[in-house]
């Protein structure tokens, strides 16, 4: 499928909103512990993922800006704050706790990757071959969450008891990432968001559950309830209004301004 | 341009400032090859837990500013070593001759690669299997 039928059009804008926000609060969120992560190498490393998160954001808004006929960043920068299809758990401050900013990492970007290997599975092409790049990368950043929950488990017993807490304070969240996005049962049955995959809670939960286990924590999770109405339509954590309005700030100055 | 207002609230440490672990770290030398076939050159050097880690660390550094194929890291302990003090690496007697100047090669090889057996050779199918 190279054109999208007009009927699927808003739903799949919906669904990639979700991912595109999701990517772009995170990456502002992860991009605000440039120069103090716990150490010099990590601080490059973690920077440059949050840069990996911004771009991917920025790729999506482009293809929502191509289907509504509007810029990226216009897309990106331009819409109220319930327009934003993010979870919470990605607008969640994470007080410059490193655990927190971690576990919260952690818990998304194994979401993210069975969400992004649904989309590379895509019937429609543009998306299909999107997504096959962003996934690629997309694994870099689970290598890298993974091996510092386990580091922080097996560390010292102040990092195994704040990651222990970070991730008892988030497991209540997760429910969040899974919430569904608007008309996107015709996604799933035209093969724009196939069903591929089996069970994503299911995946998504072994493998939290194993990382976990290997770091030697524990993470109680919930299968989601499939009428909770969150992020994903519009209905945001306080906190994110502010963030938007600093965010946004740029952009509302000179909206359309060229960078 | 700012930093976000976040930042404002970075918790202020009293006292000594933490340190890093530095005694769970290990120095890793880093080589990066910027094409397949082409040889791995020396990048710097990243301070890790352990090789993932290092790797990691590499990856991030080094891999992330320029097309990269591959990355070596290589914990630094086991690098074998000449002394700087103790060790001769370079000769000490007159041994120019091992160097490659002072030779009139140039005209003859010019006269080589001009000939005409030469040429057929790098023409023919042969060179597909070098």
């Amino acid at each position: 499928m190279d054109v999208l039928p007009s009927e699927l059009k808003n739903p799949l804008v919906d669904l990639l909103l979700s991912v595109a926000d999701d990517k772009f609060i995170l990456g502002h969120r992860n991009a605000d512990w440039t120069g103090l992560a716990p150490m010099l190498e990590e601080d490059i490393a973690f920077s440059s993922l949050a840069q990996d998160d911004l771009a991917h954001a920025m790729a999506l808004y482009e293809m929502v800006g191509g289907l509504l006929g509007k810029r990226g960043d216009d897309v990106a920068y331009g819409r109220t704050a319930a327009e934003y299809r993010c979870c919470t758990l990605v607008e969640l401050h994470d007080e410059f706790d490193w655990a927190v900013a971690i576990a919260r990492q952690f818990l998304c970007d194994h979401y993210e990757q069975l969400r992004l290997a649904r989309l590379a599975d895509s019937a429609y092409t543009p998306l299909r071959q999107l997504a096959a790049r962003l996934l690629a990368e997309e694994r870099l950043a689970i290598g890298h969450a993974d091996q510092w929950v386990v580091r922080l488990g097996r560390g010292t017993p102040e990092s195994r008891t704040r990651i222990q807490s970070a991730l008892d304070r988030l497991a209540p969240l997760c429910g969040g990432l899974f919430e569904p996005t608007g008309g996107v049962a015709a996604l799933e049955s035209t093969g724009v968001f196939p069903k591929s995959g089996g069970d994503m809670f299911d995946s998504w939960s072994n493998a939290i559950q194993n990382v976990v286990e290997n770091a030697t924590l524990r993470i109680t999770l919930a299968r989601p309830a499939p009428d909770a109405a969150g992020g994903r339509g519009g209905k945001h954590s306080e906190a994110f209004a502010a963030l938007l309005d600093e965010l946004a700030e740029v952009y509302r100055t000179e909206p359309g301004a060229a960078w | 341009m700012g930093l976000s207002k976040y930042r404002a609230s970075i918790p202020e440490y009293r006292g000594d400032l933490p340190s890093p672990a530095e005694g769970d770290l290990k120095p890793y030398e880093v080589f990066i090859q910027l094409e397949r076939g082409k040889p791995h050159t020396y990048a710097g050097s990243v301070d890790a837990a352990d090789d993932q880690m290092a790797l990691m660390f590499a990856r991030e550094h080094f891999g992330r500013d320029q097309a990269c194929a591959q990355l070596w890291v290589v914990p630094r302990s086991a690098i074998i070593r000449t002394d700087y003090e103790r060790d001769l690496v370079f000769r000490l007697t007159d041994q120019d001759y091992r160097f490659a100047k002072g030779y009139p090669v140039g005209e003859k090889w010019k006269k080589f690669m001009s000939q005409k057996e030469y040429n057929d050779y790098k023409q023919g199918d042969i060179k597909d299997h070098f």
